[in-house]
C-alpha cells in the first residue's frame, strides 16, 4: 500500500542548534502510528514542520505519492492536514461552536448562523462520543474538555492526517476510551494518524506501527507485534555519556530545606522533599509532569494550595519570593529569557538586581565603584564573555546569558538555590563551565535542587535523584541507583515487571 | 560610509537634534523669539506641564501610564486657592499637596495591588477628580485669598533672574536624573517597566515600586497645580484639561517607550521644551490654534517615527 504521509530526511535547525537531522517517517492510510522519544528528541518539530507552523530546512514532504510544498498553516489545511497541538490553540472568549468552526467562519458568508452552527459543532462533538454544551464559552471549560473541543475542532474538516500531540495527558481513563473509539472510527474511513504519547500502554493498545527518534536525528519503525516495550524503551535510550561531568567528592551536611506536603496551585497531588546542606538533588519527569511547579511552589513565585516549608528546622510562612530571598533560597528560572534576566539591560544591572543592598546606602544610593567591581568579579569568576559590564544582556549568547542569571546568585549568599534547566539552549562548553559552578557551589555548602528534562545531566552532576510523574515523586534514586532506563521508566509510569496496562 | 556614521549619531541623539532645529526654526522665522521676555514666557508656560512630566517619566519607566494628572492639578489649585480663604498659607498648601498625593496613592493602590490596568484606574480617577474640583469649586474660579500674598509673590517673582516656578522644574528634574542613574528606585522602576516577572524572581517587592510611581505623580500634579494657583492668583476647576496627554506627548517625544523600561530625564525635559517651543513659535507667529493642534501632533508622530528608525538601527 502506498504511503499516505511521507517525511523524507528533513532538517531543521534553530539558530545554528539543530532539531532534527535526516529525518524521515512513513505513515500509511488507515493507520495510527505512534511516534516516540524523549523530552527535547524532535518530535514535536518535525509534526510543526507536517503542520505549516515551522518550515523546513531541507527534505520533502510527499502526500499520496505527490511532493508538497507547506509554507504555512494554511497550506497544511487545505492538504488535509490536521493537529492537536500539546498547547491548546482555543479562543477562550469565543464559545465552543464558534471555536470547533473557527476554520470555517469566513466560508459561511458574512452573517453567523448561530442556529446551524450550534448543530453542526454538536453534531462534530457526538460524532466522537461527546456531548459539550455548544453555546458556553470554551475558556469556562474544563483542561479535559478544552481538550475534547480542541479534537472536534480538528476533525470539523475532511482530514486525510490527523496528528494528536499528548492528546491524552490531560484526559481521565473514560475520555481516553472515547478518544481511542474515534481514532479506530477515523482508521476506518482510511485516515493516517499520528500519535505523539510517552505513555507505552497507550500505544501498545492503540498504534499499528510505532517510529522511535533520538536526538532529531535516528529515527527507526517497527510494527507494533513485533516489538515489545523493553526495546522501545532500549531504543530511546542510548546516548553515550562522554566526560563532560566534572568528578568531584559530595560532602554532604545536615538538612537545609524540608518541604511538607507541597500542593501547587492547578495541580492536585502533593510533594514532598529535603535538601541537605551541600548536597546536590536532582528532580527528573517528562515535561508536564509538575517539576518547575513544585520549585515555583515552594519559591513562593506561584501560590500554594498547601504545603509547610522549613529552613533549618525552623518554619518559614513563605507568601512571595521576595521573603524566599531574603530567607536566602535564590530560584533560577526554566525560561532565562522570560523569567532569568532582564535582556534590555546590562550584565551589570541584571548582576545587581538581587541585592541592590550590598551597593547602596541607607538612602538607596549606590556605590558605582562597588557595583562595578562586584558584577566584574563575577563576570571573571563565571567566565562570561561580555565585552564590558554594561554589554546589553541579550546581545549574549545563550550560554552566558545563563550565567548572568546564575550570576545574580552567586551576588548573594543563598543557603539554598533552585535552578530550573540549567543549562538549555547553553553550547557544550558553556554547559561544562555551568556544571563545574554548580558543584563548587554545593562545596561550599549550598542545598541545590537542579530540574532537568536531560536525564544525562542530572544523572552527571546529582548526588540524588527524584523522578516526578503526573504531579507526584514515583520514586527516589541514590547515586548508586541511577540509570537512565529506571528513570525512563518511572517518568512514564512502566515498570519492568508489569506487562500489563494500567492507566491512573 | 561618513554619511552614515552621521547619520546613526543623529538618529541615536534625535531628541537633541529635534530641540536644536526648533531653536534654529524659531530664531528664523521670529525675530523676537530670543528676547528675554519671550524666553520667560516660554518657560513659565512650559512649568507645569515639565514638572509633571518628571513624575510622568517614572509612571512610564514602570510600564505605566497616568491620565489623572491634569485633573489633579485642577482639584489641587481649587482646594489650595480655597484653603488659602481659612487656613494660614503653609497649612494650605501642605493640605493641596496632600490632596494630590492621596490621588496618586490611590491610583498606585489600584495598579500595584489589585492589578488594574493603569490605564483605566487612572482614567476613573481622572472623572472622580476632575468632579472633586468643579464640586468644590462650586464650577466657578477661586481667588486666591489677599492674605495669602506670599504664595501669588512667589508665583510670579524671580529668583536671581529665573522665574521661581522654573527653578521648581529644574529642581525636580535634577533629583529624577539622579534618582534615575545612582538610586535603586530609578533602577528598579526602570527593571520593572523592563520585565516585571524577572524582577519579581529576584526577590524584590515590585509593588512597592508600582505604588511609588504613581504617588510621586499625583504629588508633582499638585505641585503643578499650586504653582499655576499661584502664578494667576486663582484655582480653576477648568486648569489642565487635556493637560495628561501633553504631559504624555513630551515623554514620547522625549523618546520614552510605553511599553516601559526606556527613557530618560534629559531627554523628556528637552520634550518639554520641544513641545513648549512648537506652541510657542506657532504663537508668536499667529498661527490659529486648532492649526497649532494639527500641527503638533503632525510633529509628534515625526519624532515617534525616528525613534523607530532607530531602534531598528540597532
Amino acid at each position: 500500500m502506498e504511503n499516505r504521509v511521507e517525511l523524507r530526511n528533513i532538517s531543521k535547525s534553530f539558530r545554528g542548534i539543530v532539531a532534527l537531522k535526516n529525518v524521515t517517517l512513513r505513515i500509511k492510510p488507515g493507520e495510527i502510528h505512534a511516534l516516540m522519544g524523549e523530552n527535547g528528541a524532535g518530535k514535536s518539530t518535525l509534526m510543526k514542520i507536517l503542520s505549516g507552523a515551522y518550515t523546513k530546512d531541507a527534505g520533502q514532504i510527499f502526500i499520496d505519492g505527490k511532493e508538497i510544498f507547506i509554507r504555512n498553516t494554511h497550506d497544511s489545511k487545505k492538504l488535509g492536514i490536521g493537529i492537536i497541538y500539546q498547547e491548546f490553540s482555543l479562543v477562550p472568549e469565543l464559545s465552543v461552536a464558534e471555536n470547533v468552526l473557527l476554520n470555517q467562519l469566513s466560508v459561511t458568508g458574512i452573517w453567523m448562523k448561530w442556529g446551524q452552527m450550534k448543530k453542526k459543532a454538536e453534531e462534530i462533538l457526538h460524532s466522537i462520543g461527546f456531548s459539550i454544551d455548544p453555546s458556553v464559552k470554551a475558556g469556562s471549560l474544563s483542561v479535559a474538555e478544552q481538550q475534547i473541543v480542541e479534537i472536534a475542532k480538528a476533525l470539523s474538516e475532511q482530514v486525510k492526517v490527523l496528528i494528536l500531540d499528548e492528546p491524552s495527558a490531560v484526559l481521565g481513563p473514560q475520555e481516553i476510551q472515547k478518544l481511542f473509539d474515534t481514532l479506530k472510527k477515523l482508521k476506518k474511513e482510511g485516515v493516517a494518524i499520528i500519535y505523539i504519547s510517552h505513555h507505552l500502554s497507550e500505544i501498545f493498545q492503540i498504534a499499528d506501527r510505532i517510529t522511535v527518534l533520538k536526538d532529531g536525528s535516528s529515527s527507526e519503525s517497527f510494527m507494533i507485534s513485533e516489538t515489545d516495550r523493553n526495546s522501545i524503551i532500549k531504543l530511546m535510550l542510548g546516548r553515550s555519556l562522554d566526560a563532560m561531568f566534572p568528578v568531584y567528592e559530595s560532602r554532604i551536611g545536615e538538612e537545609v530545606l524540608r518541604a511538607v506536603d507541597i500542593v501547587p496551585e492547578n495541580q492536585s497531588k502533593s510533594v514532598s522533599l529535603a535538601l541537605n546542606a551541600g548536597e546536590i538533588v536532582g528532580i527528573a519527569g517528562l515535561v508536564g509532569s509538575g517539576r518547575s511547579e513544585i520549585v515555583r511552589a515552594i519559591f513562593a513565585a506561584d501560590r500554594r494550595k498547601k504545603g509547610q516549608i522549613f529552613l533549618s528546622g525552623k518554619e518559614l510562612h513563605l507568601r512571595s519570593p521576595q521573603r524566599a530571598v531574603i530567607e536566602g533560597i535564590g530560584m533560577v528560572p526554566e525560561d532565562r529569557k522570560q523569567h532569568g534576566v532582564i535582556l534590555s539591560l546590562s550584565v551589570k544591572h541584571n548582576i545587581s538586581l538581587t541585592n541592590y543592598n550590598g551597593i547602596s546606602n541607607q538612602f538607596g544610593f549606590i556605590n558605582l565603584k562597588k557595583e562595578r567591581n562586584n558584577s566584574t568579579g563575577l563576570i571573571q569568576r563565571l567566565l562570561i564573555k561580555t565585552e564590558n559590564e554594561n554589554q546589553e544582556v541579550g546581545k549574549l549568547s545563550g550560554g552566558n546569558q545563563q550565567k548572568v542569571a546564575l550570576a545574580k546568585w552567586l551576588n548573594r549568599s543563598c543557603k539554598v538555590l533552585f535552578i530550573d534547566e540549567p543549562t538549555r539552549g547553553v553550547d557544550v562548553g558553556a554547559k561544562v563551565e555551568i556544571y563545574n559552578l554548580i558543584n563548587e557551589l554545593s562545596h561550599k555548602g549550598v542545598a541545590i535542587l537542579v530540574v532537568s528534562s536531560e536525564t544525562s545531566e542530572l544523572m552527571g552532576i546529582c548526588d540524588r535523584i527524584l523522578v516526578m510523574r503526573k504531579g507526584q515523586i514515583q520514586g527516589e534514586l541514590s547515586k548508586k541507583e541511577f540509570s537512565e532506563e529506571v528513570i525512563l521508566r518511572l517518568s512514564i509510569g512502566e515498570n519492568e515487571n508489569k506487562t500489563a496496562s494500567v492507566n491512573c | 560610509m561618513n554619511f552614515n556614521r552621521y547619520l546613526q549619531f543623529v538618529v541615536k541623539y534625535n531628541t537633541v537634534f529635534i530641540f536644536l532645529i526648533m531653536l534654529v526654526v524659531s530664531a528664523i522665522v521670529s525675530d523676537v523669539f530670543f528676547t528675554s521676555s519671550n524666553l520667560f514666557n516660554l518657560i513659565r508656560q512650559v512649568t507645569p506641564v515639565g514638572i509633571i512630566s518628571m513624575g510622568m517619566l517614572l509612571v512610564i519607566l514602570s510600564g505605566g501610564i497616568d491620565l489623572s494628572v491634569g485633573s489633579v492639578v485642577a482639584m489641587s489649585g481649587v482646594l489650595c486657592a480655597l484653603f488659602t480663604q481659612t487656613m494660614p498659607l503653609p497649612l494650605a498648601i501642605t493640605a493641596a499637596l496632600v490632596s494630590g498625593i492621596l490621588v496618586g496613592s490611590l491610583s498606585g493602590y489600584l495598579v500595584s495591588i489589585h492589578k488594574m490596568a493603569p490605564f483605566i484606574a487612572t482614567l476613573a480617577l481622572m472623572s472622580i477628580v476632575r468632579g472633586i474640583g468643579f464640586i468644590s469649586s462650586k464650577g466657578a474660579p477661586i481667588l486666591v485669598s489677599e492674605n495669602a500674598s506670599a504664595l501669588t509673590d512667589f508665583g510670579s517673582g524671580n529668583t536671581l533672574g529665573i522665574p521661581n516656578p522654573a527653578l521648581i522644574l529644574f529642581l525636580v528634574f535634577a533629583i529624577t536624573s539622579v534618582l534615575l542613574k545612582y538610586n535603586v528606585f530609578g533602577r528598579i522602576v526602570i527593571a520593572i517597566g523592563s520585565n516585571e516577572e524577572a524582577v519579581r524572581l529576584s526577590g524584590i517587592k515590585v509593588s512597592t515600586y508600582k505604588f511609588s510611581v504613581y504617588a510621586i505623580t499625583g504629588s508633582l500634579s499638585a505641585i503643578a497645580g499650586i504653582i499655576t494657583t499661584a502664578r494667576t492668583a486663582v484655582g480653576s476647576p477648568v486648569m489642565g484639561v487635556g493637560m495628561e496627554l501633553d504631559v504624555i506627548a513630551t515623554v514620547v517625544i522625549g523618546g520614552a517607550s510605553l511599553s516601559g523600561g526606556k527613557g530618560s530625564a534629559i531627554n523628556t525635559l528637552l520634550g518639554v521644551l520641544i513641545l513648549g517651543m512648537i506652541g510657542n513659535i506657532m504663537n508668536l507667529m499667529i498661527i490659529p490654534s486648532y492649526l497649532q493642534q494639527i500641527i503638533k501632533g503632525l510633529i509628534i508622530i515625526a519624532a515617534v517615527l525616528l525613534q523607530r528608525f532607530q531602534a531598528k538601527n540597532n
